[in-house]
């Protein structure tokens, strides 16, 4: 569905189900370059299940109109604008959306039930490489993106669902962006110092899915972001990549299931 | 494994997770029909479309899942639905999305079937077509209608071998907002992968050079990811919700698969062309050695082009590798590689001289497929094209002297001691 924020349109699945804020809301954030369809074997099964789901496109992203948002701590704001009256709010995030979520957690704390990482570290640094091509050449940005994002499985083009190149689909959805999203996500990456700062203010449940095969993301980042959480749940899915919600969505999907449905239970 | 595969490794790899219970190096053979749920709370995802797995083998099958997944990493698409041959492949990516009302925009040129598919039993359903030369770009562009919804063609077209200018087309398609299907079979994604040229949707028969052993019919769907459905509102079966699911919007949740889900959660659910396990697996075993029997035809048939193009009793050939070929150049543009294994050619003493040198051919073989390891030989006027009227075959390019050779993989000496002993019986209508 569509709706207007900041005078801007915004788009977000609700995984097949109208949206009820009568529920408990689950709201899910992808990562660098992608859109909301990395959550799609998660999403939907929360929205059958009780729960209002919104699967959010950052702006400039895929449906959401743009431009793309600059930094780490206007995308936290930007979400706050977007849940609005909104609270007890599950949050799940994939790689760069959980530094979204660690500022937004720290910002607004009140608002959050729990929160789901997956893969992701206090500070995402960017080559410089990667950087120059998001802003120079962006085909050569996303294959960087895809190239090291997906694990084995991803490049074999094995997948869950049956006929499905995880490899290919994510290539095109970032292909579908406005031209300048990839970079300004990178540069926001890039440019976050505050994960320090931000994670221990955070005061809902915690859970960190790391990835026994990710690339993106080094296990030293997540160790550190990991001593800075108050007491996280920890769980690693050995043969993933770092697109765990594709690559492994249904050992994540097992792994949100059983940390939402305690901490934030539907009726 | 960081980097991107290449062709000829995604030819033996991709798709395939290895057997974790017994470690079998090849794809196994899933031949049942139906699979055991662990619990209900599974079973009704997957029904629900809220996680992969499978159900039942007329909508998914782990040993065709192998197969969809290497045909689309092969050809660059994001997802592909394989059915029991090309024409159901054909027939379902075009109802995915066309209706009562609706209209296609088509080349000229095409397997015999694809033009009686349109002319004949599409408009039953209300769906039109418009066909158009394909050398001529503009007259692709004059036969849109406010209701068209696809543009469909050959890349190479049969049996002229015109080759359609992708690029030009897909620019038009996209100026429309209209997607541009393209049957990809004569080409294969080693020779021409379409969507680098801006095709949206590919169609194969993998009965002809991907499975190339001619033991097994098969078609696939391959969805490009990269038609935007949702812009125009013209494409409702996609972008809209889809109440036997739930009330799924396809677009919204699939984005660049939404197409091929479509076909999965309806054609293949409320038709039901579905592959065989088996079928599947044979054509694993073609698709591993792709290149190396593509690159083998193209040898060949640049062979047997200097032998024909030489030989006294034939009055032409046509081959778009050939400088002659009005096609020429976009050969060169999209299939460097070579330009496919068909062959035309017209024999001294027309119809009468076809049918003896067709007759008197001991290898080559008088049958009506194309793409076999095995060279075939065969008169399209009576046997293909036998059903189409006389401005259609006319429109086609199509001969009453015409030969059509699908050049195989023989020695190629052999071939043309077999060709010798045709063109001998064929002399006396010369």
């Amino acid at each position: 569905m569509h709706f207007e924020v900041n005078g801007k349109q915004v788009f977000a699945t609700t995984g097949g189900k109208p949206f009820d804020n009568s529920r408990p809301v689950v709201i899910f954030l992808h990562g660098s370059g992608f859109d909301h369809t990395v959550w799609n074997l998660q999403s939907r099964f929360f929205a059958f299940r009780n729960y209002a789901v919104l699967a959010l496109d950052l702006p400039g992203h895929t449906h959401s109109e743009g431009p793309p948002l600059e930094s780490i701590e206007s995308m936290a704001d930007w979400l706050n604008d977007v849940v609005n009256a909104l609270d007890n709010i599950s949050l799940v995030a994939h790689s760069q959306g959980c530094l979204v979520a660690l500022e937004f957690g720290s910002r607004y704390p009140e608002r959050l039930r729990s929160m789901s990482l997956v893969t992701s570290g206090l500070a995402t640094p960017v080559n410089d490489v990667l950087l120059g091509a998001a802003k120079e050449d962006p085909e050569a940005a996303i294959a960087m993106m895809t190239g090291w994002g997906f694990g084995p499985a991803g490049h074999l083009h094995q997948g869950p669902i049956p006929g499905n190149s995880m490899v290919t689909g994510g290539t095109k959805v970032m292909r579908g962006n406005t031209p300048d999203a990839l970079a300004a996500d990178l540069n926001a990456c890039n440019s976050y110092r505050n994960g320090k700062q931000a994670a221990p203010r955070i005061r809902c449940p915690v859970q960190v899915i790391v990835a026994g095969k990710d690339r993106m993301t080094p296990r030293k980042a997540t160790d550190e972001l990991i001593a800075h959480l108050h007491k996280p749940e920890v769980a690693v899915i050995p043969e993933s990549g770092h697109i765990v919600p594709q690559e492994a969505p249904n050992q994540c999907r097992a792994l949100l299931r059983q940390f939402i449905f305690s901490n934030s239970p539907a009726t | 494994m960081s980097r991107f595969l290449n062709f000829d490794t995604l030819s033996l790899h991709a798709g395939q997770v290895v057997d974790p219970e017994f470690g079998a190096r090849a794809a196994p053979i899933y031949q049942t029909t139906s699979y055991v749920f662990p619990d209900t709370d599974t079973a009704s995802s997957i029904f629900n479309l809220e996680r992969g797995g499978h159900a039942y083998s007329r909508i998914t099958n782990p040993t065709v899942g192998v197969l969809e997944q290497r045909v689309a990493a092969l050809e660059g698409g994001s997802a592909a639905v394989c059915t029991s041959s090309g024409m159901a492949a054909t027939f379902c990516a075009i109802t995915a999305i066309l209706g009562q009302g609706d209209h296609i925009v088509a080349s000229t040129q095409m397997y015999g079937g694809n033009i009686s598919l349109m002319k004949n039993t599409l408009p039953r359903f209300g769906i039109t077509t418009t066909f158009f030369d394909p050398t001529d770009v503009n007259a692709c562009r004059e036969a849109i209608q406010d209701n068209t919804k696809l543009i469909y063609g050959e890349l190479i077209g049969n049996p002229g071998l015109d080759i359609l200018d992708l690029e030009a087309i897909a620019a038009i398609g996209e100026e429309h907002n209209i997607p541009f299907m393209v049957d990809a079979t004569f080409n294969t994604p080693y020779l021409c992968r379409c969507f680098d040229y801006g095709a949206n949707v590919t169609v194969h028969s993998l009965t002809k050079w991907m499975g190339g052993h001619g033991v097994a019919i098969g078609g696939v769907i391959v969805d490009g990811g990269n038609f935007d459905w949702g812009t125009s509102g013209k494409y409702p079966t996609i972008t809209e919700p889809y109440a036997p699911f739930s009330g799924i919007n396809l677009w919204e949740e699939f984005g660049p698969s939404a197409f091929a889900t479509r076909i999965r959660a309806e054609a293949m659910r409320d038709i039901g062309p579905s592959m065989s396990p088996m079928n599947a697996f044979l054509l694993l075993q073609g698709i591993e050695t792709l290149s190396l029997r593509m690159d083998k035809h193209m040898a060949n048939t640049m062979e047997l082009l200097d032998y024909l193009s030489d030989h006294e009793q034939v009055s032409w050939v046509n081959h778009p590798s050939l400088p002659s070929h009005s096609s020429h150049e976009l050969a060169k543009k999209y299939l460097p590689k070579g330009a496919g294994s068909i062959v035309s050619f017209g024999v001294k003493g027309g119809r009468e001289a076809g049918k003896a040198f067709i007759e008197n051919c001991e290898l080559a073989s008088h049958l009506a497929n194309v793409g076999d390891a095995k060279t075939l030989v065969i008169h399209p006027a009576t046997t293909t094209h036998s059903r189409i009227d006389a401005d259609a075959l006319a429109a086609a390019g199509i001969t009453e002297d015409m030969v059509r050779l699908s050049v195989g993989l023989e020695d190629v000496a052999d071939i043309k001691a077999d060709f010798n002993n045709g063109f001998r019986a064929a002399k006396r209508f010369a």
